[in-house]
């Protein structure tokens, strides 16, 4: 146990630069002249260009940590424009009554209702995360967007074909999975309503819909630009992070923990946060951890898509730091309780 | 961060992304060759993104800067997102290297996947396998096929951690470099190799353990080796190129 506690240990020490105090932003709205921008960018090349004349950034370890960095980052952006795309779609062209009206009026019946859809929505965690902040400005109860958010990138079409070619001759890890994982976010979707404060998210100022006079396509290819720069740098960040774990972690920290049933869990889904692999790949890494039990695995695959590096990172940015670190806490914790309890029925 | 900064970030990454995807194959080193086409969707659509916001958006940012200081402000986008250019430069100018040895040597050997039946061997010899199908017939085959067989492996070499003989290796990606998974066979009989050359292996099994069962050791008694240029795609367990 004491190596998993250093590690969420560490990961929080990386972690909290990700996020930016709200002042910061408004920081960012006195404008600077304009040649500024490109002396910096001109400078940043420029560092980048005699750094790697430096022997330290191509040394194996710093080596490898870049091309996970960077394959981590490379891998996200698609799904991440997806998701900024369809969040300022959302914004710009989606009437404003539209998801008031096709919920159910009661907020515990919209949770699980949103819950659900979240199969509509192909791809991985990345793209989830700014479509459920495009929901909540558009009048959506946070906690059925909070569920949606969970709920997608575990229990998507896709992402169930993975685990089920991952695990041939298995199919009860693929309903074990998709029930583990609509339960939990139908549990955190409740809990939020139970015990959420709405002064945990940023208040942030926030897209008003379509606006008179203002030309559709082009609101909605700024919203789209902004979502997308916004949340492009908090996933670095957790690309990064992420990276970090992934290069000095040695794999041999695994076996010494494949013994116990109850470390086993708890180290999987610890590691489910740290390693932050993408929700299509996690089940054919589950599938390799074959020294695990069955409920350890799923547990690494419920955990994995709902919080990780990188999707904390991303939380942060979009809805405030107060907000990811509670709701990553409680939803870990929430998940690892449901593998348990639906992986000891079915598996 | 001003409009000049953000059509800049936006082109960069765009062309870094058509960079690595479309006009070159250096994408492979990162993830897998099924995101292609997505790669290149996201940096057109970057690129115009970019481009559109250079044309049509002359001057407006600076008006709506200051009269909207409550709304939601598209002219501007937050600081974080500096951090954009590192991908983007690094992916355009400085692409680091694809995984080998280093990341190999600190991964622990996965283990292959259970197999029940083994279609009978081909008469061919040397025998073309991958490093998992040989795995595989050394460890779980019950007829014991591979006995006495002359099979031919690629893959690169990795040093062994304790100085004795090296590995036969392979890095598998299933979606991108953070999830890869590492495959071994130990070598015996040569000296090591430097590290990352790629080769391909013919040899036999190298008796240690029981064939057949999980003691058997998944190693190569070497009779020759051959150096080869790297895949282009070289993170899948692939056959052996036939040889030309």
């Amino acid at each position: 146990m004491q190596k998993t506690d250093e590690l969420l240990d560490v990961a929080e020490m990386v972690a909290p630069p990700a996020v930016h105090p709200p002042e910061r932003r408004r920081r960012t709205l006195r404008r600077p002249p304009p040649a500024k921008a490109v002396v910096i960018a001109l400078g940043l090349a420029a560092a980048v260009l005699v750094l790697s004349g430096t022997p330290w950034l191509n040394g194996p370890a710093v080596a490898a940590w870049r091309t996970v960095c960077l394959a981590i980052t490379v891998q996200a952006l698609p799904f991440l424009l997806l998701g900024t795309a369809l969040s300022g779609a959302i914004n710009a062209f989606v009437p404003a009554d539209l998801f008031t009206k096709v919920l159910p009026k009661r907020a515990a019946l919209a949770v699980p209702v949103a819950g659900i859809a979240g199969v509509v929505l192909p791809g991985c965690e990345c793209a989830s995360v700014p479509v459920a902040n495009s929901l909540i400005r558009r009048g959506v109860t946070p906690a059925a967007a909070f569920a949606f958010l969970l709920s997608a990138p575990a229990i998507n079409p896709i992402v169930l074909t993975a685990t089920a070619v991952a695990f041939p001759g298995s199919p009860a890890m693929v309903l074990a999975r998709l029930l583990a994982s609509l339960a939990t976010a139908a549990a955190m979707g409740w809990l939020w309503l139970w015990l959420g404060r709405e002064e945990w998210l940023r208040p942030v100022v926030r897209h008003t819909g379509h606006r008179s006079g203002h030309s559709r396509f082009t609101e909605f290819r700024l919203g789209f630009q902004h979502d997308f720069l916004h949340a492009g740098g908090f996933l670095v960040l957790g690309a990064m992070a992420a990276a970090t774990f992934n290069v000095t972690v040695p794999r041999s920290v695994l076996d010494t923990f494949s013994g116990s049933p109850w470390l086993s869990v708890l180290f999987l889904a610890a590691l489910a946060v740290v390693l932050a692999v993408c929700s299509e790949a996690d089940a054919f890494v589950a599938a390799s951890l074959t020294g695990f039990s069955p409920t350890a695995r799923l547990a690494f695959m419920v955990v994995g898509p709902m919080v990780d590096l990188k999707l904390i990172a991303l939380q942060a940015g979009t809805f405030g730091r107060a907000f990811a670190v509670r709701f990553s806490t409680a939803t870990t914790v929430v998940a690892v309780a449901a593998s348990v309890l639906i992986g000891g029925a079915l598996l | 961060m001003k409009r000049t900064a953000q059509v800049l970030l936006l082109v960069l990454t765009g062309l870094g992304l058509l960079h690595t995807a479309l006009f070159t194959d250096l994408y492979l080193r990162y993830v897998k060759e099924g995101l292609r086409p997505l790669l290149i969707v996201s940096g057109v659509l970057l690129l115009l993104l970019g481009l559109t916001h250079a044309a049509l958006d002359r001057g407006s940012g600076d008006e709506e800067g200051h009269d909207h200081d409550h709304g939601h402000d598209h002219s501007t986008a937050p600081r974080i997102a500096w951090l954009l250019f590192l991908p983007a430069l690094s992916l355009l100018f400085y692409a680091p290297p694809a995984l080998g040895a280093y990341t190999a040597a600190h991964a622990g050997s996965e283990t292959v996947k259970e197999q029940k039946r083994f279609a009978a061997l081909p008469a061919t010899s040397p025998l073309p396998m991958t490093l998992t199908d040989f795995t595989t017939r050394v460890q779980q085959d019950k007829e014991l096929a591979i006995r006495g067989r002359s099979v031919e492996m690629t893959g690169f070499v990795t040093p062994g951690r304790t100085g004795g003989g090296w590995d036969l290796t392979r890095i598998i990606f299933t979606c991108c470099a953070a999830d890869a998974q590492t495959v071994k066979v130990h070598m015996y009989g040569t000296p090591a190799p430097p590290a990352n050359t790629w080769l391909a292996v013919t040899g036999t099994w190298h008796t240690q353990g029981a064939l057949g069962t999980r003691t058997a050791a998944a190693a190569l008694d070497v009779h020759g080796t051959r150096r080869i240029a790297q895949p282009v795609n070289a993170f899948t367990d692939d056959l052996p190129l036939t040889p030309s």
